[in-house]
């Protein structure tokens, strides 16, 4: 029998990359709900956040707040860059769904490659938010970064269901997830939200990958897997729904913990990708059942 | 990706239509012979990967489904091959063929369970396939040594019969290349080919017809596997090196922008995408940092602008000879 210590330290482990995967779901949720697409570069979003945020401490000599503010702000610019150059051109040509994932896949590879040509290889991390050393309670080492990502996590939450609730923008994006046509009868700009949307999304990514970074490293190639976790997030929580995708990060974060604890620390991405295609096979409809 | 029009007719010019890539791609080898020095490795490389490209054609452009993973395969049997070879010193063919076994094995078992997805979900399941295989081709340091990759891997051949000119090489790659495609026509002007078409245009629709669709679903997708672990091991022998990065999303990338600019459905498009882009960046060896960038960039611009590659430049031609008739 493991020591309750240790498969608490596990737990706490999983629940905060769990919290990861949940933004990044809720990223890909966002997108979907305002157009039907799967944004296969939402791992690029999440890769930048951390890179630029260091280019610009390191470079720029920036404090960290600054600079993650404006990473975020840069990415989800990217955000509406990539979706005028590649999703709108496709999206008016009413392209095939696979056309559109495809495209999407090569926009990742190409700003994969081009942050690979600006940053060079090597992996680069970012200092803890907080510099203490963890809290201890009952055994329990509890970082604070963690505190951080938990803490942030639960702030957008917030802040989400109060903008989809409350702000007449939130309301017509989810009148574009409900029907987009009757949406546009309504005189709601659709395509704008698209463009707002892909922002959003891009800079829920950015935020992932900044919380995150901290706790081991970024480099230009991180952001794939990190995509496909937060695609089984959303899955998990039932495709399109944000707070459900949330909630399926959190369940997939800790299932990886557990898989990951039996074996070694270099099969972690092997064990975490076999996590999510076990999830796949066995639920694609989700545990909390499709949002449509 | 569903354009299957099968011609009952073929008059004169669209006859010789079909004929053109065949005939610049025999020309082409034969001035690489000719010629010699590093023509030679390109049209290598530019043929291994057209045995690929038919492959992941067939799966896609034939059964309108959808693979990012077609690497992991090739990875399977090229690791196999080098490691047979380099490590146990086995036999080249022999070790090939324990490769494609071994990838033939694993495809099975991964397309059972992945092939019942669809749409997203089939393609994110086979992106996180082929991202598996390079992490494992980078973790199991013991058996692939990691990112230093195998090196001295020999070439192919029997019985101490080894192909070791770069003349041979590139004959016996054509041969193979020619092999590939011959048979993919074959298969898809088969009663499997017509049961994949008709998957690709509506799986309901092939399910009344009587088809088993799942069946001929992993039919397609072991095919696919065999053409891609053949590519690896062919590569792997004719370099004699292998280190994941050979395998990485790069691979990907490159395939389906070959796929594209070839034309995605059509029997020799892989073949004439596959040459095209090996022999394009020669003239700009000075940036290989930026290929993976231009590919990409590439790829997305032939989505939007000719989703049907230089097989849609066919089309314009037969309209031009009077072939109004349209599909």
């Amino acid at each position: 029998m493991p020591d309750p210590a240790y498969v608490a330290q596990i737990l706490v482990s999983g629940l905060g990359v769990g919290c990861i995967y949940g933004l990044i779901g809720i990223g890909f949720c966002v997108i979907y709900n305002a157009s039907g697409i799967v944004n296969f570069a939402q791992g690029a979003f999440v890769m930048l956040g951390g890179m630029i945020t260091h280019a610009l401490v390191q470079r720029m000599g920036l404090p960290l707040l600054p600079a993650a503010v404006g990473a975020i702000l840069l990415v989800a610019a990217l955000g509406i860059v990539v979706e005028r150059v590649v999703v709108r051109p496709l999206w008016v040509r009413n392209a095939t769904m696979f056309a559109m994932i495809l495209a999407t896949l090569a926009a990742q590879i190409v700003i994969e490659r081009a942050t690979l040509i600006l940053f060079g290889d090597q992996p680069k991390t970012l200092p803890a938010f907080t510099d203490l050393p963890p809290l201890r309670i009952a055994g329990v080492a509890i970082s604070f970064q963690f505190l951080w990502i938990v803490g942030a996590s639960a702030a957008i939450i917030l802040g989400l269901a109060a903008f989809f609730a409350r702000t007449r923008t939130g309301k017509a994006m989810r009148a574009c997830a409900i029907n987009r046509e009757a949406a546009a009868l309504q005189g709601i700009p659709v395509g704008t939200m698209l463009a707002l949307s892909f922002a959003l999304s891009a800079a829920l990514g950015a935020v992932a990958g900044i919380l995150i970074t901290p706790t081991q490293y970024t480099a230009f190639n991180v952001g794939l897997p990190f995509a496909i976790s937060g695609f089984i997030a959303a899955i998990v929580g039932g495709f399109g729904r944000p707070f459900g995708a949330f909630l399926g990060g959190l369940a997939l974060g800790v299932a990886q913990a557990v898989a990951v604890f039996a074996l070694d620390a270099g099969f972690k991405n092997i064990a975490a990708l076999s996590v999510l295609l076990v999830f796949l096979f066995l639920r694609p409809q989700g545990i909390l059942g499709a949002a449509k | 990706m569903t354009n299957l029009r099968i011609t009952t007719s073929p008059d004169r010019v669209r006859a010789l239509l079909r004929l053109l890539p065949g005939a610049i791609g025999i020309a082409l080898v034969a001035y690489a012979l000719l010629a010699g020095g590093y023509l030679i490795s390109v049209v290598s490389f530019g043929l291994i990967y057209a045995i690929f490209v038919t492959g992941l054609n067939l799966f896609m452009g034939y059964t309108g489904q959808v693979s990012f993973g077609q690497n992991a395969f090739a990875a399977i049997s090229g690791y196999a091959s080098a490691i047979l070879t380099a490590t146990y010193g086995w036999e080249p063919l022999l070790a090939t063929a324990t490769g494609l076994a071994g990838a033939l094995a694993v495809a099975l078992v991964v397309g059972y369970p992945t092939l019942r997805l669809k749409g997203h979900y089939l393609a994110m399941a086979t992106l996180a396939i082929g991202l598996i295989a390079y992490e494992v081709a980078v973790q199991w340091q013991s058996v692939t040594q990691g990112y230093m990759g195998i090196s001295g891997v020999p070439p192919l051949g029997i019985a101490g019969f080894e192909i070791t000119s770069e003349r041979g090489n590139l004959l016996f790659l054509a041969a193979i290349a020619a092999l590939g495609v011959t048979a993919a026509a074959l298969i898809r002007h088969s009663r499997v080919g017509r049961a994949m078409a008709a998957i690709a245009g509506s799986e309901d629709a092939a399910r009344a017809l009587g088809i088993d669709v799942a069946r001929y679903k992993l039919l397609a997708f072991l095919i696919a596997a065999v053409y891609a672990a053949l590519a690896g091991s062919l590569f792997v022998h004719v370099v004699g090196f292998v280190s994941p990065e050979v395998f990485g999303l790069h691979m990907v990338n490159l395939a389906f922008t070959m796929l594209y600019v070839g034309g995605i459905g059509t029997v020799m498009g892989p073949l004439v995408g596959a040459v095209v882009i090996m022999l394009l960046p020669e003239t700009f060896r000075a940036f290989k940092d930026y290929q993976d960038l231009a590919y990409g960039a590439a790829l997305i611009l032939l989505l939007i602008y000719a989703p049907r590659g230089l097989a849609s430049l066919a089309d314009l031609l037969r309209r031009r000879a009077g072939e109004g008739r349209r599909a």
